[in-house]
């Protein structure tokens, strides 16, 4: 798998010549099975909506009077912003999601610098023990996790769901192999200046490096705000909770409202759509690179 | 804040509670988000209280219950401030229980949560619950004569205090006021009274013969809880019908032919067409509310429910001797007090807390339920409660689900044994089939020694 | 425990760099050039060690640490409610757990998911990035469809994926009435059914990550096959029969292998739509791990249940490595 950073998913496919005589039935193919899959795989997310913008008492009856009730309202959306659950939920992923990525992308570009560009004893000893790691699934720990988070007794607060996500073993490929490949001569040029390593690393290697960082920091986010194993069994507060958690463990005190529990699902979903919509391109590569490294 | 709402009431409290409050100590809502962020960031990323100096509640009650709760609430709040409360409401059954064993476990339970008296044994075992002394009750004017006493002493673990029961809530029927008048089986405003399998049956025949559809409803389809409620009601009904489990869940104890003859019973129910094979929570009680089954089996907290839908006119009764006796599946809400290290002020507005629901105990029988505080239970007022009346006399033949490690209500046991029984009703296996599905289910935990014996031992 | 780390790191941060033996030239030349202007290699060493440490910290203590912690306690009666380990069980709980039918049957719940899973994701994903990539118009749009709810919170999608499943009155059953099913199944409340509910909602969430794969692996074949192919004549059926499909070859077995180990490891959405039911028919390994030691107080036992679908996850992961080294040096 050689390509990680050089996907240009944003980039207009390839001209691909041949696109005459069996090239036009091909093309009208192929664009019936897009539009018809699209469609189709947008229904769920338009059926959704559709319910969080209809009245509690319309949807309650089934998707028959969904469809037929045209009535909209954003009540659904007034009663969850109004309440104060979904702010706290916000806040709680993302201030874990901020912390994650910040303290993830610190240790892991210094982790791949030391193994990328450091010589010393235990180098191989310190990147085979890191390769293992990739084969560690994350959330078979969760019971042994629990334990360890309890004895440090950081259970019921945001770094509970923090520290455990920090290590991402597969960042520390990408990075190091981003870092083989960038030319020594700055480095080389800042070290007969005398500057100290932390010195090169910061003001030379990470600025060369923003790119790959922007990439993983967005796929290290999204996957810390769409984490849900970790935060329901170390978050218990309905005030500490992030996202996902919130909408699966106190969607039953919303009883049978249809419509709010819609609106908080499209609500829950929204940031990372708003990411996606910015990010495009990072994101993106970021998933196929890490994928692809995983 | 509420959006009025005609058919379903909501059950979300305290997140309104503390935005008011800062509503009003910052008057205006980008400040009052500001500083909700600030005290709730400052618990998240330094692990301190929430909201000190509130009393943070715990339940599982939604959909009616939610909503009576929800003016308990509010009138406690009246009194002590918006300040005073945070309430939260989680999903039922076990991820509820454990969320409270979690949140005890790592030093950030509730102040006060309900539990079902069936699942309150089990916490208090765990080392999970603060013991109730008499002191605390005193503290607040209460002793163990303002319970009903079969509860009470169901409440205690090794002879200590641990559960201040709430309620008992049986299983009951609810009657379609203007599909039954019409299929003849009313007497006035109460159904004609049932007694033994053939009247039953000839019942739910006229109903189904008026409704076009179905006669009673009880949901079949991912509701372990009510599947297991009305078995077990069933079941219990029966002259020899052994303890379902004993020794503290080491046994399976059960009478396997009343089990089967029961499951056969639900079955032939279901096929027949008297009653719905598929039915969810929600599909059950709409049935019953739109005519489409002139009956309906739950709880007596639907009755809020119920209540809400309009030009609904239904009455709610005990459910009918059907085989050998009386009998009602039920369990109890009971407060309890999750471990923690408590100031005696704290553990005073808890007791507090505890004491205003407790007053309301009115309110809460409103809401379908029958009280366990003695002062509610022996007054007028409660006497004259329809249509609770109508089955105030179940307390008396009332069962509970027998305690084990793995049981309790919304329990594993629950769970597994409701499964099966889901699916006899829902025709996709024979009683046969699950029961001994359940059994070898169950002789898995029965086998396994309890996690929360080792404790007691040492 | 705290000082785990350090220990298990290696040598101390003092130690000296001996034997560069795989240092190449360049590192000597600059090593030498470094004696001139620093006090020499013992520099870097430590410089090398303290850029590793506070990864190393973390690593070891929240993922190598309680793996050896799941170990130990998978051999001892450890309660949740109880400090410490608890009496010492030997493999009493490897015994249950592989006596038991509800571990059998997570395991087979597993297959059974992921055969359900496997070919629409790859054949899918497949279909839509060769096409996607040939229809030059529109591509942020198949973005948006097919990839965005990849990126959504599994709580989100099972939201919405349990309201059309929604037995009865549902968009799914209702579609059925409406097609003239009088009552149709409760999709998520029949166990034959349910893990194929399960399996959809899964497809439809995740199709974006191996569409992106693939996207990414049609962009590593070189145009002048296709070029070369189309002066021979060929349509671009034949384009895709002969060139697309052999050269994505890699990336349709890596997909494979990243669903079956995603498939290993999935609880979110058995969690939020079924809850493992009815009965057992969709519960799965971590449910009955967490089931175990949260709802059940029983942390060793699950415990042992973890370190059994650890060690089925690790082989398939070595498998893999294994694949793939035998495939580069085939290439070789």
């Amino acid at each position: 798998m050689s390509t990680s950073n050089g996907i240009s998913a944003a980039a207009p496919a390839a001209r691909i010549p041949g696109e005459k005589g069996s090239g036009r039935g091909f093309t009208v193919t192929a664009w019936v099975i897009l539009i018809t899959l699209s469609i189709l795989w947008l229904i769920p997310s338009l059926w959704a909506m559709k319910t969080s913008f209809t009245d509690n008492g319309v949807s309650a009856l089934g998707a028959p009077a969904i469809l037929e009730g045209w009535n909209l309202t954003t009540d659904s959306y007034e009663t969850l912003l109004r309440g104060g659950d979904i702010w706290n939920w916000y806040l709680a992923s993302f201030v874990t999601g901020v912390l994650t990525v910040f303290l993830s992308m610190l240790v892991c570009t210094m982790a791949a610098y030391a193994l990328s560009r450091l010589e010393f004893k235990g180098r191989r000893w310190a990147m085979l023990l890191i390769v293992m790691g990739v084969m560690i699934p994350g959330n078979v720990l969760i019971v042994p996790l629990f334990a360890l988070l309890n004895q440090l007794s950081l259970l019921g607060t945001y770094w509970a769901v923090i520290l455990p996500q920090v290590p991402q073993v597969i960042a520390v490929f990408v990075f190091k192999r981003f870092f083989d490949g960038l030319p020594k001569e700055f480095e080389e040029a800042a070290r007969i200046d005398g500057a100290s390593y932390w010195r090169i690393f910061r003001s030379v290697v990470l600025p060369l490096s923003r790119p790959v960082i922007a990439a993983m920091s967005i796929v290290t986010f999204v996957g810390v705000w769409n984490n849900l194993m970790l935060p329901l069994f170390v978050l218990t507060n309905p005030r500490l909770m992030t996202i996902p958690v919130g909408l699966a463990t106190v969607q039953g005190s919303f009883g049978q409202r249809v419509s709010d529990i819609q609106a908080s699902s499209i609500l829950g979903a929204l940031p990372l759509v708003i990411l996606f919509l910015i990010f495009q391109r990072q994101v993106v590569e970021g998933v196929a690179g890490s994928g692809l490294k995983g | 804040m509420d959006v009025p709402h005609p058919t379903f009431a909501a059950g979300r409290h305290s997140p309104r509670l503390s935005r008011r409050t800062l509503l009003q100590a910052a008057g205006g809502l980008g400040l009052a988000g500001g500083l909700a962020g600030c005290s709730t960031l400052s618990a998240g990323i330094a692990g301190t209280e929430v909201a000190p100096g509130t009393v943070q509640f715990w339940n599982l009650f939604s959909g009616g219950d939610g909503a009576r709760l929800q003016t308990m609430l509010d009138d406690y709040t009246k009194k002590h401030g918006t300040a005073a409360l945070e309430a939260a409401t989680f999903a039922w059954g076990n991820p509820y229980y454990t969320k409270v064993s979690l949140a005890t476990l790592g030093g950030h339970p509730p102040d006060v949560a309900v539990s079902h008296l069936t699942r309150a044994q089990n916490l208090a075992r765990g080392g999970l619950l603060s013991e109730i002394t008499d002191d605390m009750l005193a503290m607040v004017g209460l002793s163990a004569d303002d319970f009903t006493e079969s509860v009470w002493e169901q409440g205690k673990v090794d002879g200590k205090v641990y559960a201040l029961p709430l309620d008992i809530h049986p299983f009951v029927l609810y009657y379609n006021i203007d599909v039954c008048q019409a299929a003849g089986v009313m007497d006035g405003d109460n159904m004609k009274p049932i007694q033994g399998l053939e009247q039953w049956e000839s019942t739910l025949t006229a109903i189904k013969e008026e409704t076009g559809e179905f006669a009673l409803a009880v949901p079949t389809i991912a509701d372990n809880a009510t599947c297991w409620r009305w078995f077990y009601t069933l079941y219990s009904q029966h002259e020899g019908a052994t303890p379902f489990l004993s020794d503290g869940g080491k046994e399976l104890t059960w009478n396997e032919d009343i089990a089967l003859k029961v499951l056969e019973h639900m079955q032939k129910w279901t096929t027949s067409g008297l009653m719905p094979k598929n039915a969810d929570y929600a599909g059950a009680q709409t049935m019953m509310f739109t005519g489409r089954s002139g009956l309906y089996m739950m709880g007596g907290w639907e009755i809020t429910t119920a209540q809400s839908v309009k030009d609904l006119k239904f009455g709610m009764t005990a459910i009918p001797q059907i085989f050998d006796k009386k009998a009602a599946q039920c369990d109890s809400h009971v407060f309890i007090l999750p471990t923690m290290d408590r100031s005696a002020e704290r553990t005073q507005r808890a007791m507090e807390f505890v004491k205003e629901m407790l007053d309301q105990s009115l309110a809460w029988a409103a809401g379908g339920h029958i009280p366990t505080f003695t002062r509610a239970l022996d007054s007028q007022e409660f006497r004259d409660l329809k249509p609770q009346n109508n089955y105030a006399e179940v307390i008396d033949y009332v069962v509970f689900t027998p305690p084990a490690w793995y049981s309790g209500s919304g329990s594993t046991f629950e769970n597994i044994i409701g499964a099966q029984i889901g699916l006899v009703a829902q025709d996709l296996a024979t009683p046969k089939e699950g029961l001994d599905q359940a059994r070898s289910q169950l002789e898995v935990y029965a086998r396994t020694a309890d996690p929360l014996a080792t404790g007691e031992q040492s | 425990m705290s000082t785990a780390p350090t220990n298990a790191t290696g040598p101390s941060v003092d130690s000296r760099v001996e034997g560069r033996a795989d240092a190449t030239d360049l590192d000597r030349r600059r090593a030498s050039r470094d004696v001139a202007i620093r006090p020499g290699t013992k520099h870097e060493a430590r410089a090398g060690w303290m850029f590793l440490l506070p990864f190393a910290i973390v690593y070891v203590l929240f993922l190598i640490w309680p793996v050896i912690y799941m170990f130990i306690s998978s051999m001892f009666n450890t309660s949740l409610v109880e400090t410490g380990l608890g009496s010492f069980a030997g493999f009493d709980n490897y015994r249950e757990m592989l006596t038991k039918e509800e571990f059998w049957k997570s395991l087979w719940n597993t297959l059974v998911f992921t055969a359900f899973t496997v070919p629409p994701l790859v054949i899918l994903a497949f279909v839509l990035a060769v096409l996607a990539n040939r229809v030059r118009r529109g591509q942020w749009f198949f973005r948006l469809a097919f990839f965005v709810p990849f990126i959504l919170p599994s709580a989100a999608i099972a939201l919405i994926w349990n309201f059309i499943f929604t037995p009865g009155t549902g968009l799914w059953n209702s579609l059925q009435s409406a097609l003239g099913n009088e009552s149709p199944s409760p999709v998520l409340g029949t166990p034959s059914l349910a893990m194929l509910g399960v399996a959809v909602t899964t497809v439809w969430w995740t199709i974006g990550f191996n569409f992106v794969l693939y996207l990414a692996g049609l962009q590593d074949i070189p145009r002048e096959l296709y070029e070369a192919a189309a002066v021979d004549g060929a349509s671009q059926w034949q384009q895709i029969k002969s060139i697309t499909i052999p050269l994505l070859g890699p990336t349709t077995s890596l997909v494979i292998l990243l669903q079956i180990i995603a498939s290993l490891k999935i609880f979110d959405q058995v969690y939020l739509m079924t809850g493992g039911g009815p009965g057992l028919s969709t519960q799965v390994v971590l449910g009955l791990v967490t089931n175990t030691a949260f709802t059940d107080y029983r942390v060793g036992a699950a415990s042992a249940a973890s370190v059994l679908l650890f060690i089925v996850i690790v082989v398939v992961a070595l498998l893999r490595q294994a694949m793939e080294w035998f495939s580069a040096r085939r290439a070789d």
